[in-house]
């Protein structure tokens, strides 16, 4: 056990008469970290996030934030703390987006100014301009715009730690892997504590540095996600990492950035080869490959070629084991 | 080339419109309050040159329901609203010509009883004014001025006194000591029950709401409650209540008894509490289960959680049982009048014991009066609470 851990759980069970929901949980969360909890439906995950801010009472065990129990705190001035943000969004329908993100600061009792600046700087940190939604009902957004109002308001109060339980997971996959990308640009901006529930492996090998896989009330595995990929627990962790095609999954992880052969020269037999962008995954690198049934790709940055890549490079690329955050 | 489009409902209405003022009799002369009198059609009781302000503005709107001009629709219905406030404008003058032109000031209980043509003209055009109201989408404020123009026209010609030989308002002044009296017990009745039920179904509903277990016995007794025909449940309350009231001084000095209004108002207040109860208890638990989750995640408190978003979420809903609630204790109290709590029905009553109908109508028309207004308050009310509705109605 860690001394600087932000969130600490020590064999933490919940017990509902008969089922038995967690089951003796061990955990432990660095300030900073980006914690997924994965695992499938009914496995405990949302019971686990929700005992991190009281709104479930723990039947057994100890949760502690930065060295103290919960318990001793007063549950409501705990919450306000703690980010918290959901699947539906739980946006309240009869307040505009400001009032809603505004619901923390107020609770808290700022000064309306500072409340103010505070809603302009969210919305302007998760790209939705004051003037076209400071005044919008829920009713009038989009599934991806109430998410981030979502985000911005669990981001409200400043809470050091932010718990997110499938904040993603009724939005489509072209509006979810944008709303991914902009939690990690947000997430290097602010460094939170944040804890993330998600049943999409996919979804928590992109965003975490902490992986926790769960299966009826336990975990199974933690480690991150390179550690989770080269060595799987057990057959249901290699299963959840979609077994043989966890070798797309790590490409998926690796940047070609990491792995190009720099120091090129753009020759004119290039304007043949397919091109590709340093930050771009291997697996999309591999994809533009089988597509284009080139072994070789040229890496454009801003329209200047930055190096090569060939399949070769691919194949043979290791992990670095802390790369990833 | 063009293609005779047809507004079907416009057409109907105003063709039947029309053929009532041809067929039937627009007003009736009547030497007094009991004998029938003669009848009237609207050409001859008013002669062609008034019949026509209110027969023009109908020909009109008949010739507008067919849209073979390349005017747009909005400008036509514009027009028939015009024709139709024009209709209502002319009504009462044309009554008032009517009586200057058959009845003489010596001729004291003389009367102009209106007639079928007059009540199917005013139907039918406030069905047309409802079509219109839709096809335009006017706003309550728009709805609001008309209803406001149009009795302010009714009232200048009965200020004027022009509309004194009309038998409703004949019966008004024979007895107005009397109706405002049955005006204003009326109304005490319907707010006094309104207003118990409210506090009642509250603390019910804080009771269910706190112990589940309440739920099951508290909804089958209203239920059971609001089956029983309102007139038993009237006759009901004679036998007990006057048992208490005869062995209690106090009671009897608060005018408690078998009949009077304490029966009518615990009748009323057990026919609300079954709409009013079911809707709050409904709209509280129905709220959003992710919406009370997030309240609750933000670190508000319980107090917050219900007051901030609970209650005014439930708050359209809870609304809308206390209109259902006021509209029918409107009505009931109108039936109370038979156990002698008083009210508007007396003259319901009295009326059609006396086979005078138009002081049945001094009595009904009235509690009609009443009970859209109590409508057109709560639905305002309503529309301030709920802004998914307001969106999603502007972006229609
Ligand atoms: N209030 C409750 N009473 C009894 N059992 C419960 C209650 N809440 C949850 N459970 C049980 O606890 C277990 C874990 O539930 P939890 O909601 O944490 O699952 P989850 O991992 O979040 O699943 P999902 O991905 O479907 O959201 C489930 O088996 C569920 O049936
Ligand atoms: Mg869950």
């Amino acid at each position: 056990m860690k001394p600087n851990a932000m969130i600490e759980l020590n064999k933490v069970s919940k017990h509902y008469d008969g089922t038995i929901a967690v089951d003796s949980v061990d955990l432990s969360i660095k300030q900073g970290d980006f914690c997924v909890l994965v695992g499938t439906s009914g496995c405990g995950k949302s019971t686990t996030l929700r005992m991190i801010n009281r709104l479930i009472s723990h039947t057994k065990g100890q949760i502690m934030i930065e060295g103290q129990e919960i318990m001793s705190f007063d549950p409501q001035s705990l919450r306000r703390r703690i980010g918290y943000a959901i699947q539906n969004t739980g946006l309240f329908p009869h307040w505009d987006v400001a009032r809603n993100i505004g619901t923390v600061p107020k609770l808290l009792g700022w000064p309306k100014h500072k409340i103010q600046a505070r809603i302009e700087e969210l919305l302007e940190l998760l790209n939705l301009p004051y003037s076209s939604f400071a005044h919008k009902y829920p009713s009038e957004l989009s599934g991806g715009q109430a998410q981030r109002v979502g985000v911005a308001r669990a981001l409200a109060g400043d809470p050091d730690i932010l718990l997110m339980d499938e904040p993603f997971g009724a939005l489509d996959p072209i509006t979810r892997e944008s709303l991914q990308q902009e939690l990690l640009r947000i997430q290097q901006q602010i460094h939170k504590t944040i804890v993330f529930v998600t049943h999409d492996m996919d979804e928590a090998l992109k965003l975490a540095n902490h992986i926790v896989v769960m299966d009826q009330g336990r975990i199974v595995q933690q480690a991150t996600p390179y550690e989770l990929l080269l060595n799987p627990a057990n057959s249901f962790v290699s299963q959840l990492l979609g077994g043989e095609d966890r070798g797309l999954k790590q490409a998926g992880l690796m940047h070609v950035a990491d792995f190009m052969k720099t120091n090129r020269t753009m020759t004119p037999s290039d304007h043949q080869l397919a091109q590709i962008k340093p930050d771009d995954s291997l697996r999309l690198a591999l994809s533009v490959m089988l597509w284009h049934q080139q072994e070789q790709l040229i890496v454009m940055d801003d329209n200047h070629c930055v190096g090569e890549i060939s399949l070769q490079q691919i194949i043979q690329a290791k992990p670095y084991a802390d790369h990833h955050g | 080339m063009f293609r005779l489009g047809i507004d079907k409902v416009m057409f109907v209405l105003t063709t039947a419109s029309l053929l009532s003022l041809i067929l039937l009799d627009f007003v009736s002369l009547q030497p007094n309050r009991i004998l029938p009198g003669t009848g009237h059609s609207i050409v001859s009781s008013v002669g062609w040159g008034y019949a026509l302000l209110i027969i023009l503005p109908l020909l009109f709107n008949l010739f507008l329901s067919f849209s073979f001009r390349k005017a747009s629709s909005i400008q036509r219905y514009s027009f028939q609203l015009l024709m139709l406030i024009l209709v209502f404008l002319f009504m009462p003058m044309l009554l008032a010509i009517f009586a200057t032109q058959h009845i003489s000031e010596t001729q004291i209980h003389a009367r102009t009883g209106l007639g079928s043509a007059f009540w199917v003209l005013l139907f039918l055009t406030s069905l047309s004014l409802i079509e219109l109201k839709q096809k335009l989408n006017l706003s309550r404020l728009k709805i609001c001025f008309l209803i406001i123009l149009i009795t302010f026209s009714w009232l200048f010609f009965y200020i004027t006194a022009q509309l004194d030989t009309l038998a409703i308002v004949r019966e008004y002044t024979a007895r107005s000591v009397q109706f405002q009296q049955a005006f204003r017990v009326h109304l005490y009745l319907v707010c006094a029950a309104v207003m118990s039920s409210i506090v009642l179904s509250t603390l019910l509903v804080m009771l269910m709401r706190r112990h589940h277990v309440f739920e099951k016995a508290i909804f089958p007794l209203l239920n059971f409650i609001q089956t029983i025909p309102s007139l038993a449940l009237f006759g009901l309350l004679i036998a007990p209540l006057g048992y208490l009231a005869a062995n209690s001084e106090w009671l009897q000095s608060i005018n408690v008894g078998g009949i009077g209004w304490a029966p009518a108002m615990i009748a009323l207040i057990a026919y609300s509490l079954l709409p009013m109860v079911r809707n709050t208890y409904v709209a509280l638990n129905e709220v959003d289960a992710s919406v009370i989750d997030a309240a609750k995640g933000m670190g508000m408190s319980p107090l917050e959680v219900f007051l901030q978003v609970r209650l005014p979420l439930a708050m359209p809903i809870i609304l809308e049982g206390i209109r259902i609630t006021t509209i029918q204790a409107i009505g009931l109290t109108a039936v109370a009048a038979l156990i002698g709590a008083g009210g508007l029905g007396n003259f319901i009553f009295q009326g059609l014991g006396q086979a005078a109908m138009d002081m049945v109508l001094l009595g009904a028309l009235p509690i009609l009066f009443m009970a859209l207004m109590a409508d057109l308050f709560f639905s305002t009310l309503m529309s301030l609470f709920s802004h998914q509705d307001k969106t999603s109605r502007e972006s229609q």
